[in-house]
């Protein structure tokens, strides 16, 4: 992919890597800045990006499609209006994220998926919510507290807690797999 | 103050992934994500968890979105691309570090006093590992690192440098590398502890570095710092 965009340095490469990766790219845009006029925006910077970067840049990124959306996801977060964040909708997280093992993944990922999973389902609901909204739409604490009618303080709450007990329920597993 | 030190670099790791930060917090950890290994490696090391988005999200763009990319990038200049060719390019770069290695020479032999810079370590390795040898800016903000032969990470893998203090304890992360040619902007907080009686130490990690802050695989060169 972004392998072959680099040898190569060629259009017909980043044509190929284009086409495989914009429509996920436009999903996760158009899931932050809510309108498809503004995705596709984000959609040209992103790329405008991986083509300037993609011959010098980042040797060490072990997955490329993750590495192209984080590129799209802060290009979104930069370019949203508040006025964006009303549009977002939300969304159960089964039908956002892909929790199936993929035959491609490595067994360090697949393993990270699991724990993830697991631990994001002993978070309690209101944590998980925030969480997955939050990442979602690439919401800050404000926005998050404006689509779920609640005080900032409660939801500022909900997301350090929830990712503190993210983070030591991942790094307890981590510690036992070793 | 430098994020990589702060207690809750975690937490930030975290909330920057979520994409809650903004504004100067936001600006501030993406600066310190150029400047500091360590914060780099730690998001790595949390980005490895982020969930794979579902193909269910995918939207086709318009055609109207590529055409503009392809008019603004000039992409259609590369068609043809025999300058982009990669064997051109091997050729170009052989020939432009006889070219460097002749010029370097000549300024090492000519100019030895105008130099702006110092050789303080000389790491090696066991069997045929290359030797780097390590120079310093004389402003002391630049690390560069030049090997006899060159050598990149193979896929999956980083090179990591470490600093291991003159007075001991822990190796200190000093830059994730790709190849043993680098030059890096050395990290304020760990500039003072490379000083004499310090050892430079180069060693092979998972990409995107160590997980832990710490060397986790072999260590394939060191040298004092003298």
């Amino acid at each position: 992919m972004r392998t072959a965009a680099r040898d190569e340095g060629s259009a017909e490469a980043f044509e190929r890597l284009y086409k495989m990766a914009a429509p996920l790219l436009l999903g996760v845009a158009a899931r932050i800045v809510g309108r498809i006029e503004l995705a596709e925006e984000v959609l040209h910077d992103s790329f405008t990006k991986i083509w300037q970067v993609a011959g010098t840049f980042d040797p060490l990124a072990t997955r490329p499609v993750a590495w192209m959306v984080a590129i799209a996801r802060n290009r979104a977060i930069d370019l949203r209006t508040s006025r964006d964040v009303s549009s977002v909708e939300a969304q159960d997280e089964g039908s956002i994220f892909d929790w199936s093992e993929g035959a491609d993944e490595t067994e360090d990922r697949r393993r990270n998926a699991q724990w993830l999973r697991d631990c994001l389902a002993r978070l309690e609901a209101v944590e998980r919510q925030a969480l997955v909204l939050s990442y979602q739409h690439g919401l800050s604490h404000s926005e998050l507290a404006q689509q779920l009618a609640k005080p900032l303080g409660t939801v500022k709450t909900w997301v350090r807690r929830g990712l503190a007990n993210l983070r030591q329920c991942v790094e307890t597993r981590m510690a036992a797999a070793r | 103050m430098k994020l990589a030190t702060h207690a809750a670099l975690d937490a930030l790791c975290g909330e920057y992934l979520l994409g809650a930060l903004r504004g100067p917090a936001r600006r501030r950890f993406d600066r310190a994500l150029r400047d500091e290994p360590l914060v780099a490696s730690r998001l790595r090391h949390w980005e490895g968890l982020a969930p794979r988005y579902s193909t269910a999200i995918e939207i086709q763009p318009s055609n109207r979105v590529w055409q503009r990319l392809a008019s603004s990038l000039e992409l259609t200049r590369h068609r043809d691309p025999w300058y982009r060719r990669e064997r051109f390019w091997i050729a170009v770069s052989a020939a432009m570090a006889v070219v460097l290695v002749i010029a370097f020479t000549l300024q090492v032999l000519q100019q030895r006093d105008v130099i702006d810079e110092v050789e303080i370590a000389l790491l090696s390795g066991k069997d045929n590992a290359p030797q780097v040898s390590a120079h310093r800016s004389r402003d002391g903000r630049t690390l560069m690192l030049r090997s006899t032969r060159p050598l990149t990470a193979g896929a999956a893998k980083s090179y990591e440098l470490w600093v291991i203090p003159a007075e001991g304890g822990d190796p200190v992360s000093l830059a994730v590398l790709a190849s043993l040619d680098a030059r890096l902007a050395i990290p304020v907080p760990h500039a003072g502890r490379l000083k004499p009686g310090a050892t430079l130490a180069v060693s092979v990690e998972p990409a995107g570095g160590s997980p832990t802050g710490k060397p986790t695989g072999p260590v394939i060169l060191a040298g004092k710092i003298g």
